[in-house]
């Protein structure tokens, strides 16, 4: 799960409050929250992290490895798999590892399908981390810019 | 039925400017075609339609001059109306200006170049891939003191390389990351196949049932015992479609 959905699901879990809400709690600059749980791509650096982890009160190290692995990296990944018809393997949040060929993704879920023919959409905030990394080539990069 | 375009724009209380406005055509034109000289321009129908806020087919195409109209004459211009004559000089006339040119104004330095264009040539020739020492030795100096109009002329020659390099041709990758087309079919395919489907929650609990709807951020499901859940896709960690036969196991 990227860094943007677990600020999200904390946030929910919370209920009721809303970005600017966190924002005026913690004193981050105006508009940063807000990017940080909604841009595919990473925003934020450790001190705004450290806030956050404060603010939460989970573990700092819980929020900050997640900025490595943002949406954007998921997507390059995934574009990387589906055009050169390699498999991919998806490490969940609920421990589960899940390698197979790409069928289709958006914005919301993976289809994939695994080596003995089954198929399983997985949510894409579920991805944790993936392999292989893919740091994509500048036409990539340039698109994937484009939608965020 | 046709009507005539003066009519027309009397009707909708609209002045000849205005409608040559609306219309982005020259008032000189409208008052040709209302006097019936010229027959509207077929590019042009549409546009005074628009403007009119009635159909192509309502204009009559050649107008009929109005009553009482006459044909449309040049108007005598101001500088074409006789002048008295010129009183001679009174006597108590200024004395006349002097009319040598003024001086030319001393040219102004040039203004700086802003540092958003710096940045833009900055970032145009990193993804050119081109070295910036060897843009600023053919420009002659640092990219960070070139003049405004000279920062601007170097930006359209980058991006003209930018046009017709090999970013002209690159095939852009198809990112559906903005859109949930395909998540949204094959829920769509599974409800309305009334298919079992097995969600695996974020604490490794499962879930079976027929997808009974769903929207952007939930699916609602309804069990083997009848009851109904809706599970939040937040909640949701993965979920499969059995081959057929293995459904019945729910």
């Amino acid at each position: 799960m990227s860094l943007g959905d677990t600020l999200r699901l904390l946030r929910a879990k919370r209920g009721g409050i809303t970005p600017v809400d966190i924002e005026e709690a913690t004193a981050l600059p105006k508009g940063l929250y807000r990017q940080m749980e909604q841009r595919y791509r990473a925003v934020g650096d450790d001190e705004s992290i450290r806030v956050l982890a404060e603010y939460y009160r989970v573990p700092f190290e819980d929020l900050r490895w997640r900025l490595d692995w943002p949406r954007k990296a998921l997507s390059h990944a995934l574009v990387a798999s589906l055009r050169d018809h390699q498999p991919i393997t998806l490490y969940l949040w609920n421990g589960q590892a899940i390698t197979g060929t790409v069928k289709w993704w958006d914005l919301g879920a993976i289809e994939l399908e695994t080596a003995d023919g089954g198929r399983v959409v997985v949510q894409r905030h579920a991805a944790e981390r993936w392999e292989p990394r893919v740091t994509g080539d500048a036409s990539t990069v340039d698109a994937a810019d484009e939608d965020d | 039925m046709s009507e005539n375009l003066w009519a027309l724009r009397e009707q909708k209380k609209l002045s000849v400017a205005t409608l040559a406005g609306r219309a982005g055509l020259p008032i000189g034109l409208i008052l040709e075609y209302e006097s019936g000289q010229r027959s509207v321009d077929v590019r042009h129908i549409s546009r005074l339609a628009r403007a009119l806020y009635i159909e192509e087919s309502e204009i009559k195409l050649r107008s009929d001059p109005r009553p009482g109209a006459g044909a449309l004459e040049k108007q005598p211009r101001r500088d074409d109306a006789p002048r008295p004559a010129e009183p001679s000089a009174p006597p108590s006339a200024r004395p006349p200006r002097d009319k040598s040119p003024r001086p030319a104004p001393a040219p102004r330095p040039p203004l700086p170049a802003r540092p958003s264009q710096i940045t833009h040539l900055q970032d145009l020739l990193l993804r050119l891939g081109r070295p910036q020492a060897e843009v600023e030795a053919e420009v002659g100096k640092p990219l960070a003191e070139l003049d405004r109009l000279a920062a601007s002329q170097l930006l359209v020659k980058l991006q003209t390389e930018m046009k017709e390099g090999k970013f002209a041709e690159r095939h852009r990758a198809y990112l559906p990351e903005a859109v949930d087309q395909f998540e949204f079919k094959y829920l769509t395919a599974a409800q309305q196949a009334g298919d079992v489907l097995h969600f695996t929650l974020f604490d490794n609990s499962a879930v079976a049932g027929q997808v009974i709807g769903f929207g952007q951020y939930n699916i609602a499901v309804r069990t083997a015992d009848g009851s109904e859940i809706t599970l939040n896709k937040l909640a949701i960690v993965s979920y499969t479609k059995p081959a057929a036969g293995k459904e019945q196991a729910v």
